[in-house]
């Protein structure tokens, strides 16, 4: 067990490594640099003469070729310091965790729904298996698996900022809180701001991976319940439901918990494309951001961060699976 | 070690591969939605090779001074388009112009007179206004799907865009198969240090969340053209694709057919293509069917962020990216959004119904 985890981790930090010097590369590849790019689009008054770019390059250690640089970060980052943002004088670990909490609570919230709608619905089609209720169930998840997330985000939008403009069902557009409320608002109140702020962002998180978990539990129970087990179960007399449940999914468990662990990175790294829709201040807006700013520490924290926790769920995934499951070893 | 090109002509194994698939065919068929599918793609199909045809404003065929032209195939690429009509100054504007320089003329004209890359003026086509714009151009007789903020016929521009969404999943994700079947193919049948060193590769490249390497590569692309994108997106969607194939070939490598086609002395680079390609086609080819989808996807997400090749080229996500700035216009939403999500539905199916059809062990389960 512990010969396989330093194995695994060795192995993950060479990962790690050719990660992190990719998009290293990658990074200082794209044309213009964070001096050109971020101060001279948002105002050409403000651009800098040729001899204050120099100066900034070599304070921010552009002046260097980027494999060169790589070293540079690297070592910083072995002595626990991620960089200072360039476009945003700001460390990129304050940075981060200025960003975490917002992507936590939308991700969070999402991830908790999408658990508390597919379980029961995944018994629900498992129970019901092949009546036409189920089928049209089952369909209506299938296409709820295929919209894009960006269409239904934008369906939202014309509905609940446009349409329905001036009812109490309108919701926000966009962003975390409202400018309106002032500084001396309640903590409930400013609670319940950002929650409706957060309905929109939520359900176009959620509703795909919903669909997908639910028709996932179908799949595997559907498996289960054709094992001997069940039958014998059965045949002692469990009504239908305590078979279903306390039975059949106890087994589908197994899959599932892998699945947690996959979702680790997106848990913390939040979805780009819905945080560039409703403007919410998290992690997966901070990419884009950064990228279009050319920050390179920002884009190499977030890069660190997203590939980390990618190993750290693949590595959570097989040790959980060997814990729930005890006919498989971690050897 | 050379791998040779899979244009062999076909022989023994190849026949038997047929049966096989003829028989996936057979449960293809059975299952409608999966068909319902594969039919809505083949409209695209036919949309996208006759959509100069369909919707835009140069004649599909004219007859001008005494010789036939073909002007619509300039939707195709510019120098498809007669030179006789740039000497001739018509400067794009083809009803009037036919009409006053040789009155002897005739032409057959698109199904709707509407153009993808600008808007139709008052009277080019005679006795219709011009297209509105801004928020008033509701979809009406004339804007089958409306217009965008600068009088573009939203129908015309999706049309023309179908070619767009249908290239990009083939293109994308024939890259994609290509080398991830490569890879797969390589490390699943030598093993040992290929092994390590091709599933490190895979690691790295899953590991690195798909959207932070496109953006960062379309940062890169320094003019993005849409085969650019759609290079970007096969070369960072191999993963999958190249894991099953890995397994698929570790599995088989150990087979008696691939032991007996050794002993016979064929060579690694034919065994692998001619012996266990074959048999390992069907659990590869689902993924790359899902593939499709999220290339789609993908494509469309990036155009819609505003990453996505610049105007002209009009893809279902740029429509889709004008609507963001513009809530009210409701069509510039409902339009491609469906367009999107029935596309990707449709491959979904057929990526499932392929699956049920050539997986053997759902196969059985179902006997």
């Amino acid at each position: 067990m512990v010969s396989y985890l330093i194995r695994r981790l060795l192995l993950a930090l060479v990962t790690l490594a050719a990660i992190t010097w990719i998009v290293y590369g990658l990074a200082r590849a794209m044309p213009g640099t964070p001096l050109t790019v971020a101060i001279g689009q948002t105002d050409p008054s403000r651009k800098l003469n040729p001899a204050d770019i120099e100066r900034m390059k070599r304070a921010y250690g552009l002046d260097k070729p980027w494999y060169v640089a790589y070293f540079t970060w690297l070592g910083n980052l072995a002595r626990g310091d991620l960089g200072r943002s360039i476009s945003r004088k700001q460390p990129v670990a304050a940075l981060i965790g200025e960003r975490i909490g917002p992507t936590l609570a939308l991700s969070g919230t999402a991830l908790a729904v999408t658990w508390a709608v597919s379980v029961p619905l995944g018994l629900y089609a498992a129970a019901r298996s092949g009546r036409p209720d189920e089928r049209a169930v089952g369909f209506g998840l299938y296409v709820l698996y295929s919209f894009p997330t960006f269409v239904a985000a934008l369906f939202l939008q014309i509905i609940f900022a446009v349409w329905l403009r001036g009812t109490s069902w309108e919701l926000p557009l966009f962003g975390m809180r409202s400018d309106s409320l002032g500084a001396d608002a309640g903590w409930a109140t400013r609670a319940a701001d950002i929650a409706r702020h957060a309905i929109l962002p939520v359900i176009c998180q959620s509703y795909v991976s919903l669909a997908w978990y639910s028709r996932f539990i179908h799949s595997t129970m559907q498996e289960v319940v054709r094992q001997d087990y069940i039958r014998t179960a059965k045949a002692k007399g469990a009504g239908p439901w305590r078979v279903l449940v306390h039975h059949a999914f106890r087994n589908t468990l197994i899959p599932l918990v892998t699945l947690l662990g996959l979702s680790l990175p997106a848990l913390l790294g939040g979805s780009v494309i819905i945080e560039q829709i409703f403007t919410w201040p998290g992690m997966g807006r901070l990419f884009f951001e950064s990228i279009r700013e050319r920050d390179y520490p920002t884009i190499m924290g977030l890069t660190l961060m997203f590939s980390l926790l990618t190993l750290a769920g693949q590595l959570l995934a097989d040790l959980l699976y060997a814990w729930v499951d005890p006919r498989v070893s971690v050897e | 070690m050379t791998v040779a090109s899979p244009t062999a002509e076909p022989s023994r194994p190849r026949r038997r591969a047929h049966g096989f698939w003829a028989e996936a065919w057979r449960r293809f068929r059975r299952r409608p939605l999966a068909m319902a599918g594969l039919c809505f793609i083949g409209l695209l199909v036919i949309v996208a090779i006759f959509a100069p045809a369909i919707a835009g404003t140069k004649p599909v065929i004219c007859r001008y001074k005494g010789r036939l032209y073909a002007p619509c195939l300039g939707y195709f690429d510019r120098r498809l388009e007669p030179v006789v009509f740039a000497k001739d100054r018509f400067r794009g504007t083809y009803p009037a112009n036919l009409a006053e320089k040789d009155p002897e003329s005739w032409a057959i004209w698109p199904l709707v007179f509407q153009d993808p890359y600008r808007s139709v003026r008052k009277d080019e086509w005679p006795g219709r206004p011009a297209n509105p714009y801004r928020d008033e151009g509701h979809p009406s007789r004339q804007n089958l799907f409306g217009t965008d903020q600068y009088g573009v016929d939203v129908f015309a521009k999706m049309v023309h865009g179908t070619t767009i969404a249908l290239l990009v999943g083939f293109v994308s994700m024939g890259l994609a198969g290509t080398i991830g079947i490569t890879v797969g193919a390589v490390a699943g049948y030598f093993g040992g240090w290929v092994d390590i060193l091709a599933s490190r590769l895979i690691e790295v490249v899953m590991c690195i969340p798909t959207l932070v390497l496109i953006l960062a590569l379309v940062a890169f692309v320094e003019k993005p053209t849409i085969w650019k994108t759609m290079a970007i997106i096969g070369l960072t969607g191999w993963t999958g694709i190249a894991r099953l194939a890995r397994a698929e070939f570790l599995r088989l490598r150990q087979s008696e057919f691939v032991m007996a086609a050794r002993a016979t002395g064929a060579g690694p680079g034919r065994i692998m293509l001619r012996h266990i390609l074959p048999n390992a086609l069907a659990p590869v080819l689902v993924p790359i069917t899902f593939g499709i989808a999220s290339a789609i996807l993908i494509e469309s997400s990036l155009s819609f962020l505003g990453f996505g090749p610049p105007p002209p080229s009009a893809s279902w996500g740029s429509v889709l990216n004008d609507a963001r700035s513009n809530l009210q216009m409701w069509w510039l939403v409902v339009f491609p959004g469906v367009a999107i999500f029935l596309t990707v539905l449709s491959y979904n199916l057929v990526g499932e119904g392929l699956q049920e059809a050539t997986d053997p062990r759902l196969r059985e389960a179902r006997k």
